[in-house]
């Protein structure tokens, strides 16, 4: 199944390119990531709590990234498996500097996913992860704008990101109010959700690095 | 003789299933008894590199872990449950038949690949997720009409193709027919999987005791006997070691017949392996995923008719899904060719067949079994025919029917008994009008039909018919034993999953042996009861276990006849029974009851005469010639929401000739379930798999069967062509009810949205696809 999204950050390329090198900002943008560890040049492992609807679970996923060209593109492939089921999939990330300052994050791929995840958390899945998706980067662009505007002032400007609690709170908020109304695409919203998840996990590992 | 019958009698069995007093697989609970769980494929398609199961071996709690590997020169494909016909010329036929579990390669996504046996379920099924299996994904086969190509990943990679079979049947001459037709109407159909959705999910306890070398085995299976046969053989055993009993059943609408699954082999061998009662219930997920389903055929099919509306012949091309083993041959196909001709006389026929092998859960018969696909595509081909010749759909059908002198009626074509069908008896034309009356149906055309649309609204009317194959062979047997208590037990083969065989095979027996019908004691699906049979299935209960009990009962009645009289010391002519007393006709004080006759005839002192049996029993079976054609008529009213395409149907009609009937309201129970199967079919239940194979909406929120709300209240009528195929005349209805509802929605919502010009060409349907049918008309007017 093929997959496509994009997401305008506030700042510009280069600051966005500095924040998702930051594993603690990146780590609390996406509540749940529990390790992650390089196993060679470019391949890691990590492993991530998830949660929709009925499924829950660890996932331990493998990540392979190529291609990369800082700070503007890369190349990821992901296999990742946990007692809910199996996600693999690649996926193509790029950062384009808008004329108003502004950051594109566009990405584009192709996912597969099997078990209980596929067959029985199908029909939350769409709202389910429009809404992670929505809320991780919000919280991204969030912490991007508090340090752009920390390099105007000179001074840290505080950021306070969402405890997983808060974090779960708001998704189910999002879902019981029908914010995100299910189309028929639903793998669409799965398929970004996980490529989110790697972009993450790759660049919380970069950062540390 | 008190008539029985016929007459609507309350079901004997109803106190103890309302009561919950009856017995249910899981209601078996031995002391020691140990519990299983299956580790499943997570992939539809991939090599199974390597197994670790030490964390689940550790677990505590956990009795034993066992692979592929384990099992050794034991590991086996189940046995082909049903070959191809070999009646048929040049027919391929590539058997490839399901695992106990996966050893090198997984092939559909819910295929087992380990077992564990623990103390409990919960640390079963906590062990399960404790092995971490290797699989490498390959590309999975789903889609059926690529699954032939070239360039087709191989479901089988022995196979130089998917193809599992190809047959071809013909009568007549099907290309001189269309050459000198005045209209050939040529369509694509489609129609995709639903589940049977038993209320109950399969199970099975088995017992294996060491000391007395001896199995029991508790299964929810239609056919406890071949069960029975083919685990002595399986696991070394005489038949006389292993008892399979088929209790109490929620319903088995056909998966519940199928041999072996994994899960019935395996749980009996490894009861026998670790000495230990060991018990497995399937969940509604593993239902999903490793229960048979059905209907995945694509048509290719045209019809070929003359000006006036009398078809000259049929011709299709078929893809028949067998899922990724093909145990049970191609029943369910054989059932769509003997059905895509209908209720008609065409006498032109071709029809080619390709079972195709694709990585999805196995297609085995569920309640139609090949016969609603049949009977969608010659009810639609007719239909459209009707439109563009300006014929009215009923006179359609009527002009087309085989004519009452015409049976039995010689169709030319091998079905599912292997044999050339033949309809053996049937009066259509009346069940026709009747159906027709009871709706209404020239009223509202002519009438109530115009004046709603001219209100605005959309509602349709829709009739159409079908013919159902039923009481096949080979044959079933029965024992009549009158006891001393005056009771009668009556043991048979089949097993029973709701069809109310307690009471109206007793009102078989009760009739012939004059006592009332709470007063026969019905045993089924208890191999040490009996023994000799095959099942229930192809609605063959009440026409071939029914006449074996006929049977045996006749016998017994002539052994209570005779012994009376010897005791009461008058002719045999002069005797009759009545109230569980064989009395003399005009002496009522001059009378014997049952319970004394079955004592006497069981003596305990002086000397059974030669060539005599002792008590007042007998065992005989039922064989018929061939199978009893049955047929009906459905139709309905209904009105299309345009806002939410939701479907509100306000009349529903069934018309229904199934021979002699035992008991209306029982038949009139198995139609009503059977159309509320039908609805499903028709515009609720469709299992959906993704392009790698993957089963995306497997539990009961997303997978919608109807409820209450959906099922309307069925009027029924009823017609009765005796079949000349067996002394009770009776043909089966077990169907019935399910066969004819796709067709009937499609011809409804056609009607009910006429301004609109669609044509509905696949099954099921929902509210969501009508809607995506009518954008895609909008978009090319």
């Amino acid at each position: 199944m093929k997959l496509e999204g994009e997401y305008t950050f506030d700042g510009p390329q280069a600051e966005v390119w500095k924040l998702i090198r930051d594993p603690e900002v990146l780590s609390t943008a996406l509540p749940g990531t529990q390790s992650l560890e390089q196993v060679s040049e470019n391949e890691y492992q990590g492993d991530m709590n998830l949660r929709i609807g009925p499924v829950a679970g660890v996932f331990s996923g493998k990540i392979i990234v190529s291609d990369e060209v800082p700070p503007e593109s890369c190349r990821l492939t992901v296999e990742g498996k946990g007692k809910p089921g199996f996600v693999n999939g690649t996926g193509d990330v790029q950062l384009i500097a808008q004329d108003d300052g502004k950051t594109l994050m566009k990405y584009a791929g192709e996912v597969q996913i099997g078990g209980r995840l596929a067959s029985v958390g199908q029909r939350l899945i769409d709202t389910a992860s429009k809404s992670i998706i929505s809320q991780g980067l919000d919280t991204l662009n969030r912490a991007l704008q508090a340090r752009v505007a920390a390099q105007v002032t000179g001074k840290e400007v505080e950021y306070t990101p969402p405890s997983e609690s808060e974090f779960a709170a708001s998704v189910a908020k999002d879902m019981a109010t029908g914010a995100f109304s299910a189309s028929r695409m639903v793998w669409i919203g799965i398929a970004i959700l996980i490529i989110v998840l790697i972009v993450v996990l790759v660049f919380i590992s970069r950062g540390g690095n | 003789m008190t008539k029985l019958i016929g007459q609507r009698i309350k079901r004997n069995e109803d106190p103890r299933l309302l009561t919950g007093q009856a017995l249910f697989v899981d209601d078996v609970n031995i002391p020691g008894m140990l519990h299983a769980a299956f580790l499943r494929s997570d992939y539809a398609h991939a090599y199974l590199r390597s197994i670790e199961v030490s964390a689940a071996l550790n677990r505590p709690g956990v009795v034993a872990v066992i692979t592929a590997q384990d099992m050794g020169d034991e590991w086996q494909p189940g046995p082909p449950l049903v070959s191809p016909p070999p009646t048929v010329k040049g027919v391929i036929f590539n058997s490839r038949t399901q695992v106990p579990l996966a050893r090198d390669k997984v092939r559909h996504v819910g295929e087992p690949i380990a077992l564990v046996i623990a103390e409990n379920r919960y640390i079963a099924e906590d062990a399960v997720e404790d092995i971490d299996v290797d699989l490498d994904p390959i590309e999975a086969v789903v889609d059926l009409e690529t699954a032939l190509d070239r360039s087709a990943p191989l479901v089988h990679a022995d196979l130089d193709s998917n193809l599992a079979a190809h047959l071809v049947q013909h009568r007549g001459d099907y290309a001189a027919a269309r050459s000198e037709a005045d209209l050939v109407i040529k369509r694509k159909i489609v129609i995709d999987r639903g589940a049977a959705a038993a209320m109950e999910n399969r199970g099975i306890v088995a017992d294996w005791d060491a000391k007395s070398e001896h199995l029991t085995v508790w299964d929810t299976t239609q056919a406890p006997i071949p069960i029975r046969n083919g685990l002595a053989q399986r696991l070394g055993l005489s038949v006389g070691q292993v008892r399979v009993i088929a209790p109490f059943m929620g319903g088995g609408f056909g998966p519940k017949m199928m041999m072996f699954y994994p899960e019935e082999l395996l749980i009996p061998w490894v009861s026998m392996k670790l000495g230990r009662p060991v018990k497995w219930i399937e969940d509604r997920r593993e239902n999903f995923y490793a229960t048979t389903q059905e209907r995945v055929q694509v048509h290719e099919a045209e019809m070929a008719l003359n000006k006036h509306g009398r078809v000259l012949g049929v011709s299709h091309n078929f893809l028949h899904d067998s899922g990724a083993y093909d145990p049970y041959g191609l029943t369910i196909p054989l059932n769509t060719q003997s059905h895509v001709l209908g209720a008609y006389d065409i006498p032109n026929y071709y029809s080619d067949l390709k079972v195709v092998f694709t990585n999805k859960t196995l297609t085995t018969p569920i309640r139609g079994a090949g016969r609603p696909q049949g009977i969608f595509v010659v009810e639609r081909l007719l239909d459209i025919a009707a439109k563009e010749l300006g014929i009215d759909p009923v006179e359609i059908r009527m002009r087309n029917f085989i004519p009452p002198e015409a049976f039995p009626y010689e169709r030319e074509i091998i079905d599912q008994a292997f044999a050339p069908l033949i309809l053996d008896s049937g009066n259509y034309k009346p069940v026709l009008e009747k159906a027709a009356a009871m709706i209404g149906y020239e009223r509202f055309v002519r009438d109530e039909g115009p004046r709603l649309r001219a209100e605005g609204r959309h509602v349709g009317i829709g009739i159409v018919t079908f013919i159902e194959t039923t009481g096949v062979g080979p044959y079933e047997g029965a024992r009549v034993t009158v006891e001393a208590s005056g009771k009668i037990r009556v043991a048979t083969g089949v097993g029973t999953q709701g069809q109310g065989h307690f009471t109206s095979f007793a009102q078989i027996v009760a009739e012939q042996l004059g006592v009332g019908i709470e007063d026969v004691h019905l045993v089924t699906g208890d191999t040490s009861d009996f023994h000799w049979g095959t099942g229930t299935f192809a609605s063959r209960g009440a026409v071939v276990a029914g006449n074996a009990i006929y049977a045996s009962t006749q016998v017994v009645r002539e052994k209570i006849l005779k012994l009376a009289s010897k005791v009461l010391e008058a002719p045999e002519e002069e005797l009759e029974i009545e109230a569980g007393q064989v009395r003399v006709a005009d002496i009522p004080s001059l009378s014997i009851s049952l319970g004394e006759l079955a004592l006497l005839a069981n003596p305990l002192r002086g000397a059974v005469q030669p060539g005599t049996e002792p008590g007042l029993e007998a065992t005989a079976y039922f064989g018929p010639q061939y199978g009893a054609a049955a047929f009906g008529v459905h139709a309905m009213i209904l009105e299309v929401d345009p806002e939410t395409m939701m479907v509100e149907i306000k009349r529903y009609v069934v018309v229904e000739d199934c021979g002699t009937i035992l008991n209306p309201m029982i038949l009139e129970g198995q139609i009503h379930g059977g159309v509320a199967m039908g609805i499903g079919n028709a515009y609720f239940e469709k299992l959906i798999y993704d392009e790698n194979g993957q089963l995306l909406n497997a539990s009961l929120a997303d997978y919608l069967i109807p409820s209450a709300g959906e099922v309307p209240r069925i009027e029924v009528g009823h017609e009765e062509t005796r079949s000349p195929l067996n002394p009770l005349g009776t043909k089966g209805a077990g169907e019935a009810g399910t066969i004819p509802v796709p067709a009937l929605f499609a011809q409804a919502l056609e009607n009910a949205l006429a301004d609109l010009d669609i044509e509905i060409l696949e099954m099921p349907l929902s509210p969501n696809r009508l809607f995506e049918i009518l954008q895609k008309k909008e978009k090319e007017k």
